[in-house]
């Protein structure tokens, strides 16, 4: 049975890789939180710009924290794919006012299914610490919603995907979670 | 094998059971039977020698395939498929970013959504109450300066009090100034105050139960009105005042206003635009002749020009002649609202004017308007230059940002005309020139940058400051204008360094700046360009790359008039700062305050190498006093840039909240506050909001972003893969399993008969 021993191992070559592949996701995730701990430390410390690794291209800029679930994450600036593999992403610049922050309903964002409104929010920037209360969450359609960015308004808004289980990970349904000062 | 009556006698029992069986051997059915088992029999031997042949031949034993190994096998390829296609879609999801749509989309979206008569469930969030909306625009354009009304009437239909919020889309760098509210037989007027300040004293009245007015700047581009207690069944009255700089271009005024209503709602403090949906469509409707939403645009023309010149781009006008200009109305009263309003005319510009200078004598201050018109096209040959293209390759530019900038780059040498030079640099963490020093264009040169230009990849890190130096330090080539286009998102953190790297190292080169992407450093972008006395681009999609490159190219192709100063005497403020280089067909606006007026304003600069000169005599214009305001809303401009260079965002607020106080300008941190002193709901009526559609111009790209993927579908893939370890799982096992041995549901239940028959 030749055949059939080739296709078993090509199948389990292919199914460690895959294993390997999806396990990176979250291991990349938890990695970068750590990685990041450190670039974090040298930014409170005065340190501008300080990146997480040599050739990084963003850096750490604000700390969020969501008391009632026990979280603790590092958010860099800028959604790109790339940085959304690492932490919590900042649409829009944590020192304006209108906070727009992202990450995957898989990794760091997991917890927000059991975030209930008028929960704490504290973001954390080197300059200044402001909290948060939720004030409203909703699930929209990405495809014809569009985020408006008003740096008229104090808030923070937390985008991720939505549902938190589903098995496709293209969906375009999105968790908006809007805070507002507390 | 098939029995053969058997003749042996047994006895009397086993006789007649012969004969039976005898008898039952030439039964038709047995007989058919009998046949078919041969038939197979003789089938099964063909295969077995078939196969022991073919093994003879291959040297090795070919093995039948139960059904279980068919099954497993059949799993695994189609497991293999959807690793396949898995690893594809993995793939093309790693390839998104932040998408910054134009609301030009949302028109068609609306369109779809009437074609399918759905709405969407995340945008049916119905204000309260509906306020019905009636906008009158007044356009009084004297001189260079157009100085334009919104009368907008708001009624109440409903039995409640109510507050209506409206959003207005202003063209760009207008400078809001005034605000009367009327209500019944009372007429109030704004007053500039801080922006927190004004939203108290607006709150308050309104609890109070005043009738009140409040105009904000939400965003660059639009404004907010709300108005507190309106009674049921009351129409309220709100004229907006604001300046806007007319335009020109080849050799023409324009102006444009945004009349494309696209509609949009805002959900409350969300920070959500969904897009339109069926209902909010009807709100505004395009029907001509609906009774209660009316637009009508009038615009009056009080400065020389030739009828024969006053063209409407987008609507059908009526113009009328009056003792002092043109009146220009729409003829059907009512604008549908799908088109932006576009009225361009021609001036009757002296032919040699170069230089215009309007003033006005405030008391105080002199505030001057000093207009540069650059020489003529046909005067000018299109100059060699040398064009060193610089494309950030970084990783933030991965995706759709990568793939405009390789375009922008491809159509940028292809728009190379023979006798200029160029070269092309990437840069990430490390900086690449594609050759030493320029080189010149030729196909083969051509053939060679195409080539590496879509070669590059994105990924690294944002060193810009070495790209910016490698550019401006090449060996330059006497007689040719070095320009360098700067492709890059502007991802950057260390902006002052470039910027002072760009004022240090730039020279005789210009710098222009073609941000791309959805989400670019605009501020950072304009304000590289502008340093580098250059002009900047901004691309935001894919299919804008062709038309943007192209106005870039016809820009700088042509030479301008460079290093231009001004002389304006002692103690001048002008804006802006740096005065820019005049290119062919774009003239220049620089505003000023003076201690006193000035007996003239000497301009000289350099073209094609010779001296260009001119001297501007004052003339005073009518209206001139919006010239004040203009003036100040450059210095408002010019202060938010600041920020840019460092400047304390505290100190800034600080001092554009002081000017906008003085010349009673509405910015980002002023609001314009009206309230009536006799209240007008009864205590104890309680007050609803009610949300007018917001409204926003097709095209005017708000500073909205869209959604980024958020799901990595991990543990999706890990389902997969245990799957597949599964199944592989059991093809492995396999050869130390007995299965089951496969019967058909009817042969089994044959043999289960017989059982029973033969107990």
């Amino acid at each position: 049975m030749i055949l059939r021993r080739y296709c078993a191992a090509a199948l389990a070559v292919a199914a460690l890789f895959l294993i390997a592949q999806a396990a990176w996701i979250p291991a990349k995730a938890w990695l970068g939180q750590r990685l990041l701990e450190n670039a974090w430390q040298r930014v409170l410390a005065g340190e501008p710009d300080a990146r997480p690794w040599p050739w990084a291209d963003t850096s750490p800029v604000a700390e969020l924290l969501i008391p009632a679930l026990g979280t603790r994450h590092l958010v860099v600036a800028g959604a790109s794919g790339r940085n959304l593999a690492w932490a919590p992403a900042a649409l829009t610049p944590v020192n304006g006012r209108d906070i727009i922050v992202s990450a995957h309903r898989d990794t760091h964002f997991s917890a927000l299914r059991d975030l209930e409104d008028g929960a704490i929010i504290v973001l954390r920037t080197p300059a200044s610490e402001h909290r948060f209360r939720v004030t409203k969450q909703e699930v929209i359609d990405s495809r014809d919603t569009q985020l408006v960015i008003d740096d008229t308004r104090n808030r923070l808004t937390l985008v991720t995907c939505w549902p938190f289980d589903a098995l496709d990970p293209g969906g375009p349904l999105r968790r908006v979670i809007t805070a507002l000062p507390a | 094998m098939h029995a053969e009556p058997t003749t042996t006698p047994r006895g009397d029992a086993s006789i007649r059971h012969d004969l039976e069986r005898d008898a039952l051997a030439q039964h038709p059915r047995l007989v058919l039977a009998r046949q078919r088992r041969h038939r197979a029999l003789a089938r099964a031997e063909a295969r077995a020698t078939r196969r022991a042949r073919e093994s003879a031949a291959t040297g090795q034993p070919r093995r039948n395939l139960r059904w279980q190994d068919r099954v497993l096998l059949c799993l695994a390829v189609a497991l293999m498929l959807m690793l396949i296609l898995r690893l594809e879609t993995a793939q093309a999801d790693a390839a998104f970013g932040l998408e910054l749509q134009p609301l030009a989309d949302a028109v068609t979206a609306v369109d779809t959504a009437l074609g399918n008569g759905t709405a969407n469930p995340a945008a049916s969030v119905q204000p309260d109450v509906q306020l019905a909306l009636d906008t009158l625009v007044h356009v009084e354009v004297t001189g260079l300066v157009a100085r334009v009304r919104v009368a907008q009437t708001f009624t109440n239909d409903s039995a409640q009090w109510v507050e209506g919020t409206y959003r207005y889309p202003l063209p760009d760098g207008a400078a809001v100034d005034r605000l009367w509210i009327r209500a019944g037989e009372r007429v109030l007027e704004g007053e500039i105050h801080e922006r927190e300040q004004a939203t108290r004293v607006y709150q308050a009245a309104r609890d109070a139960g005043h009738t009140a007015g409040l105009v904000t700047q939400e965003r660059a581009h639009q404004f907010s009105t709300r108005i507190a207690n309106i009674g049921p069944g009351e129409d309220i009255h709100v004229v907006i005042a604001y300046l806007v700089n007319v335009d020109f271009s080849d050799g023409r005024f324009g102006l444009r206003l945004p009349m494309t209503f696209t509609p949009r709602f805002e959900t409350g403090p969300s920070s959500l635009a969904p897009r339109p949906t069926y209902t909010s469509v009807t709100n505004f409707p395009t029907q001509p002749g609906a009774p209660d939403r009316r637009l009508r645009l009038q615009v009056d023309l009080l400065t020389g020009i030739d009828l024969d010149a006053i063209r409407s781009l987008h609507h059908d006008v009526d113009i009328e002649p009056r003792k002092d200009g043109y009146r220009v109305t729409l003829n059907d009263g009512l604008a549908t609202p799908d088109r932006d309003f576009e009225l361009s005319w021609a001036p009757m510009l002296d032919e040699d004017a170069r230089a215009a200078l309007h003033t006005w004598d405030d008391g105080e201050y002199v505030y001057a308007q000093l207009m540069l018109v650059p020489p003529r096209d046909e005067a000018l040959a299109p100059q060699p230059r040398e064009v060193i293209f610089i494309i950030d390759t970084s990783g933030s530019m991965m995706g759709a940002s990568i793939d405009q900038a390789r375009l922008a780059l491809a159509r940028g040498i292809e728009g190379l005309a023979p006798g200029d030079r160029f070269n092309v640099i990437e840069f990430n963490s490390e900086t690449r020139s594609l050759w030493d020093s320029s080189v010149s264009v030729t196909d083969a040169n051509r053939e060679q940058a195409l080539s590496f230009v879509k070669s590059l990849d994105a990924d690294g890190g944002t060193m810009m400051a070495p790209a910016l130096r490698a550019a401006l330090r090449q060996p330059t080539h006497p007689g040719l204008l070095r320009q360098v286009v700067f492709v890059t998102d502007g991802a950057v953190g260390n902006e002052q360094d470039l910027l002072a790297l760009v004022a240090n190292e730039l020279g005789e080169a210009r710098l222009f700046t073609v941000a791309i992407g959805s989400a670019p450093n605009s501020g950072f972008m304009r304000k590289a360009a502008e340093i580098g006395r250059g002009h900047p681009t901004h691309i935001g999609q894919l299919d804008q790359v062709g038309e943007r490159m192209t106005a870039l190219w016809n820009r700088i192709r042509l030479p301008a008039v460079s290093g231009i100063r001004l002389d304006w005497g002692a103690g001048v403020e002008y804006y802006p700062e740096i005065i820019p280089d005049l290119y062919a067909g774009e003239p220049l606006w620089v505003v000023a305050r003076l201690p006193r007026m000035p007996s003239g304003v000497e301009v000289v600069g350099e073209l094609n190498g010779s001296e260009w000169r001119h001297f501007a005599t004052p003339a005073v214009t009518d209206g001139g006093e919006t010239l004040a305001t203009l003036w100040a809303r450059q210095k408002v401009e010019a202060l938010q840039d600041a920020t840019v260079f460092g400047a304390d965002p505290e100190w800034t607020r600080a001092a554009v909240t002081d000017l906008a106080l003085d010349y009673e300008l509405l910015t980002q941190w002023t609001s314009l506050v009206a309230v009536d002193k006799t209240p007008s709901r009864p205590q104890g009526a309680t007050m609803a909001a009610g949300e007018v559609p917001s409204l926003l111009p097709a095209g005017s790209a708000a500073r909205t972003a869209g959604f980024p993927a958020t799901a990595t579908g991990w543990k999706t893939q890990m389902l997969l893969a245990l799957l597949v370890l599964a199944v592989s799982g059991g093809l492995f096992a396999r050869p130390f399993f007995r299965f089951p041995k496969f019967r058909s549901p009817a042969k089994s239940l044959r043999a289960l008969s017989v059982a029973w028959k033969t107990r």
